[in-house]
């Protein structure tokens, strides 16, 4: 991962994060606040509802005050007052009442507690209301919630006792009430999103038929079940929330208000249900706003931090490119300077350092060639003073030899031109050495078999191994078949492996073993020549590439150099460990395929094997 | 109701053999003479001569016999002879007046087109239909089949009666009635008060109202039973403890004095007092303490309520529910659980049994003068009783009172109130005189008019005469 990717990653989570929160955050608050509103709201809407409770009780009131003050009233209470008052006179005088006062319920109740006339329940006319007479004003006393009995069972109602007392210590008492049903639900004001549902059984066990609302059947009602019972158990004020469908804002949250009669009594519930459809769909709304703004900031940040990477990268990246380019053996490599900042400071000193390499290795090549020329000067001298030597003294032999007899100098002058010849013929070898070197060609790429190209070097000192008069030299070839084939140039490589079989051979004159081993690694095939000789020290290993650099007597320095060049030539590495006393391991690494080369098939190869080299190895 | 109604109109156009006044004498009707055997088997009637149907065809023995037979009961059997009509039975029929003078034993004649005609003072010249509501159909004038017709509740029917000149009795003094049925009893007392109808049916419940509103109101003697039976292939209604239980539970004094409003009277017997004679001898005791007492021996289903009794009230108007309910406290007062279920259509002499109630509070017109009838009418109708039990053919009282005493103490029927029927006169009807056993008497009613000389109706528009009794006419000659 480049380090833009990196920094794009790290603002881009920056920012994702920093959103999320924020969002988080608003969401929260947000609906944290809307609880709270509609909180307060239904509230406000229960206290709403528990005025107009009072307000009905008022209303309630002064009906049943009207009919305990009206003319008719009052003569009923006088005629009731008297021993064996006919009672019956006013048996349907309530139901009148009730129409004219439009209440639900009135029931007159003499000073005895009997029942004299009921509105909704005529029949028990002629028995006792205790609970009537138990009371001594009842004139102050506010609307209560009360029990009805019925013909078809029990109501529960909003009532309240007034009394005529025209006859002094015989009140009459008039009982008035509006039943608690879908009529008086329908009464009640209801904002939007609001609805109201009453519960009157007074069963112990929930009866869903009792509750009564709109757009409220069984179904939905047995959700209440379990908060009736609930109240049943504690009657206070308690909220539920009942989520009719998966969808949240279905929902409805439930304020239940136990009605509770004048002995605290449970006698019904009063159920006031806000939707959370507004608020559902409010936060979804902030949450899709929230959504948005952070698709948004993501978007912009993603740009932003883009711009930004690539603002504080693109030096970076040029550093890196510089530094390739460096490595890459470009010295003179200049990169833009831009501000003052670290990174620049940085390009300055890359642009510094690349200028005092390209210096030093100026003046490092120039001593190199330098140190070339007189090595090679000295390897000349030398290669040359030798064969020069035994000419001169020859050629001093033949002019002494001219004071011999014809004979003696007949015989002189044979040998004398025979050496001539022979250190000719050395010197003609040894320039020729030198011209092969000069004359490396380009290697041709075709499909080799790294392990048959070992295996045909070997072959070639096979005779060596176990010459006559020599200590024995044991091969030991650790070859990894199968071995994939790689573009090399078979020639090349043939004169590599046997320059690396020689230089090993030379460096066991006390005989030893030569190893071979051969491995495939990440697209390299790996190639291991290792010998058990005497080994080399560190110095030796430094420069043991260096064309003309020998540690042999009478080497001429090249078969390592051309080793490294025909390695080089094919994109490969070669190194070196040694260990004094031990012997010395040489490593080459070659690309299996090199880039842009149209490569022979492999059977061209086995032509160009069966040539001989023309080139012979280079010994050191 | 609509049995009593259908007479009291048939009343008008029909005529019976004998008529029972009101000092309980039989009078001559059809029959001017009457013989019967010693052993009451065979009855002889000799019948009026020049009767004249209102048609001017007419009366002869054949339509007498064509009329009676299908109305006697099994056994008795009617054949014309001479100018004579004969009734014979293998049993003796003691009580056969009474019975001819009372219920629907009127003399008709099928017309081709089916409906009846009779010799009556009056005859049908029109009837329709309106409905209660905004929508009014109108039915073909014509004359109508009164002995079969019913009150629709949901509909008023209106009748217009016109005299009938040809009648042996003589002209009726009013030219006309209209008769409007199915009007609610609220209304009708407007009507009265405002003058639109001249006679009006009153509920109880309004009787006290007319009567502080300087109302005229007659009543009759008690002549509709309400009481309790029993259905005792339920479980609830088949303990003879809880059915006693239940008796002494009920307050009839409070029922009768107070929800009636004194317009009722308790019941103990099955037959009122006028009827009978011997009704006084009954009493139906109050005793919720023995009426707990009892109920603690009961089941322990019962006594714990799980299984109430249903009491399904058969009769219809406020007034029969509203006994339900006061049935149903007075029981609660004992610890027993009646359940009331009101019944939304109902026959005055229905015999559905609804399988899930256990008692059915049911009402009961005494149509017959004769006790035995009307006791053995009722306790086929209801199936009182053990059906093993030989009805009672004598007239003999102590037969009759033991019969009744028998059904009485098994509680299979508990009598609650008896209603006498009240009726709401205009200030102009004179001469008022109806048979205290509830039957009009209109033939002999005139209209004290202001203007003597106005020969039209009261309202011309007799279709728009809301009443369910019969309205006014101008006065006309009595013959």
């Amino acid at each position: 991962m480049s380090f833009r990717t990196k920094l794009l990653f790290v603002v881009l989570l920056t920012i994702f994060a920093s959103v999320s929160v924020v969002a988080y955050a608003v969401t929260h608050y947000t609906q944290a606040a809307f609880e709270a509103m509609d909180a307060e709201r239904t509230e406000a809407l229960v206290a709403q509802f528990k005025k107009e409770f009072v307000q009905r009780g008022e209303e309630i009131a002064h009906q049943a005050k009207n009919i305990a003050e009206a003319n008719l009233t009052e003569r009923m209470a006088i005629d009731l007052s008297r021993p064996n008052a006919d009672q019956s006179l006013y048996v349907r005088d309530a139901v009148g009442t009730a129409q004219e006062h439009g209440l639900d319920y009135v029931e007159i109740v003499n000073y005895d507690g009997v029942l004299i006339s009921s509105a909704q329940f005529p029949a028990r006319v002629g028995y006792k209301n205790e609970w009537v007479t138990a009371v001594k004003d009842w004139n102050e006393t506010p609307a209560f919630w009360k029990k009805e009995e019925l013909p078809d069972g029990v109501s529960v109602s909003l009532s309240v006792v007034r009394t005529n007392n025209t006859v002094a210590d015989k009140p009459l008492y008039i009982i008035g009430g509006h039943r608690l049903d879908k009529n008086f639900l329908a009464s009640l004001v209801l904002p939007a999103g609001m609805r109201a549902l009453i519960y009157t059984s007074l069963e112990p066990a929930f009866v869903a038929t009792s509750l009564m609302g709109e757009k409220i059947d069984g179904e939905q009602a047995e959700r209440f079940a379990p908060l009736v019972e609930q109240l049943q158990k504690q009657p206070q004020q308690m909220a539920q929330t009942i989520d009719w469908t998966r969808d949240p804002a279905d929902a409805e949250t439930f304020q239940a208000i136990p009605l509770l009669g004048r002995n605290k009594e449970l006698l019904g519930i009063f159920f006031v249900g806000s939707s959370r459809k507004e608020l559902v769909l409010l936060t979804r709304q902030i949450l899709k706003i929230a959504g948005a703004v952070a698709a948004a900031a993501l978007l912009v940040g993603l740009l932003v931090s883009f711009w930004v990477s690539a603002r504080i990268t693109k030096p970076v990246e040029e550093l890196a490119e510089g530094a390739r380019e460096v490595a890459g053996g470009r010295w003179d490599t200049r990169i833009d300077v831009r501000g003052r900042d670290e990174i620049g400071q940085l390009a300055k000193a890359f642009n510094h350092m690349t200028q005092t390499l390209a210096a030093q290795k100026e003046r490092l090549v120039q001593t190199e060639r330098v140190a070339a020329w007189r090595e090679l000067a000295r390897r000349l001298a030398h290669e040359l003073r030798n064969p020069l030597f035994p000419m001169q003294i020859t050629i001093e032999n033949l002019q002494k030899a001219r004071q011999l007899d014809a004979k003696q100098f007949l015989e002189v002058f044979n040998e004398s031109t025979a050496t001539l010849k022979a250190e000719l013929a050395n010197l003609n070898t040894i320039v020729g050495r030198f011209s092969d070197f000069s004359k490396m060609p380009a290697p041709q790429f075709v499909r080799v078999n790294v392990n048959e190209a070992l295996r045909n070097a070997v072959r070639l000192f096979e005779p060596q191994f176990n010459e006559v008069g020599k200590p024995t030299i044991t091969p030991e070839l650790f070859l990894t078949e199968p071995l994939p084939d790689i573009d090399a140039d078979p020639d090349l490589l043939h004169r590599a492996f046997q320059n690396l079989v020689l230089n090993a051979l030379d460096a066991m004159p006390a005989g030893g073993t030569l190893t071979l081993r051969t491995s495939e690694q990440d697209g390299h095939v790996r190639i291991e020549v290792a010998d058990t000789g005497k080994g080399l020290t560190p110095e030796e290993c430094s420069r043991l590439f260096t064309p003309y650099y020998t540690t042999k007597l009478l080497g001429t320095g090249l078969g390592l150099a051309i080793v490294q060049s025909v390695v080089s030539d094919h994109h490969g590495t070669i190194s070196v460990t040694s260990d004094e006393g031990r012997g010395t391991a040489f490593r080459i690494d070659l690309p299996q395929r090199q880039a842009g080369q149209n490569t022979k098939p492999r059977e061209t190869v086995a032509e160009s094997k069966s040539a001989p080299s023309t080139l012979a190895a280079a010994s050191d | 109701m609509e049995s009593e109604t259908d007479e009291r109109m048939g009343a008008l156009v029909y005529d019976r053999l004998v008529a029972l006044d009101n000092y309980g004498k039989f009078q001559p009707q059809l029959a001017t003479e009457w013989s019967h055997d010693a052993a009451f088997k065979r009855w002889q009637f000799m019948l009026r001569a020049n009767v004249k149907f209102s048609d001017g065809t007419a009366l002869s023995n054949g339509d007498v016999v064509a009329a009676l037979q299908p109305l006697l009961p099994d056994g008795q059997q009617i054949s014309a002879s001479g100018n004579n009509v004969v009734i014979q039975s293998s049993a003796a029929m003691p009580d056969l007046l009474e019975e001819l003078a009372s219920g629907r034993f009127f003399v008709f004649r099928v017309q081709p087109d089916g409906t009846l005609m009779g010799t009556g003072p009056f005859f049908v010249t029109q009837s329709a239909t309106a409905s209660r509501g905004p929508s009014n159909s109108t039915n073909p004038a014509g004359d109508s089949n009164l002995a079969t017709s019913s009150t629709n509740l949901n509909k008023m029917t209106h009748l217009r009666f016109r005299a009938n000149e040809e009648t042996w009795s003589g002209r009726p003094f009013v030219d006309a009635i209209d008769v409007t049925l199915g009007v609610p009893a609220l209304r009708q007392l407007f009507d009265l008060q405002l003058g639109k109808a001249e006679l009006v049916e009153l509920s109880p419940e309004l009787v006290r109202r007319a009567t502080q509103d300087n109302q005229r109101v007659w009543s009759s003697a008690p002549v509709t039973f309400y009481g309790l039976r029993f259905d005792e292939a339920q479980a609830a209604a088949a303990d003879a403890n809880l059915r006693e239980a239940l008796s002494f539970s009920l307050d009839r004094q409070t029922m009768a004095n107070v929800l009636l409003q004194k317009q009722a009277e308790p019941a103990s017997a099955l037959l009122p007092q006028w009827l009978s004679g011997y009704a006084f001898l009954f009493t139906m005791e109050t005793n919720i303490e023995r009426a707990k007492e009892i109920r603690a021996t009961l089941p322990a289903n019962l006594a714990a309520g799980n299984a109430p009794l249903r009491l399904r009230v058969d009769a219809t108007g406020d007034l029969a529910k509203l006994l339900g309910e006061r049935v149903a406290v007075n029981a609660r007062q004992a610890g027993i659980l009646v359940q009331v279920v009101n019944r939304a259509a109902s026959h005055t002499t229905t015999t559905a049994s609804d399988p899930a109630a256990g008692a059915h509070l049911f009402s009961w017109h005494y149509s017959s003068l004769s006790p035995r009838v009307e006791l053995e009418s009722m306790v086929s109708t209801f199936n009182m009783g053990n059906a093993n039990e030989a009805a009672v053919s004598a007239i003999d009282p102590e037969q009759l009172y033991a019969r009744e005493k028998k059904l009485l103490e098994d509680r299979h029927v508990l009598p609650l109130v008896a209603l006498p029927e009240y009726v709401g006169l205009g200030q102009k009807v004179r001469d008022w005189m109806p048979a205290r056993w509830g039957e009009w008497r209109l033939a002999d009613v005139w209209l004290d008019l202001q203007e003597p000389n106005t020969a039209q109706p009261v309202n011309p528009n007799g279709a728009e005469t809301p009443a369910t009794s019969p309205a006014a006419a101008s006065p006309g000659a009595k013959p």
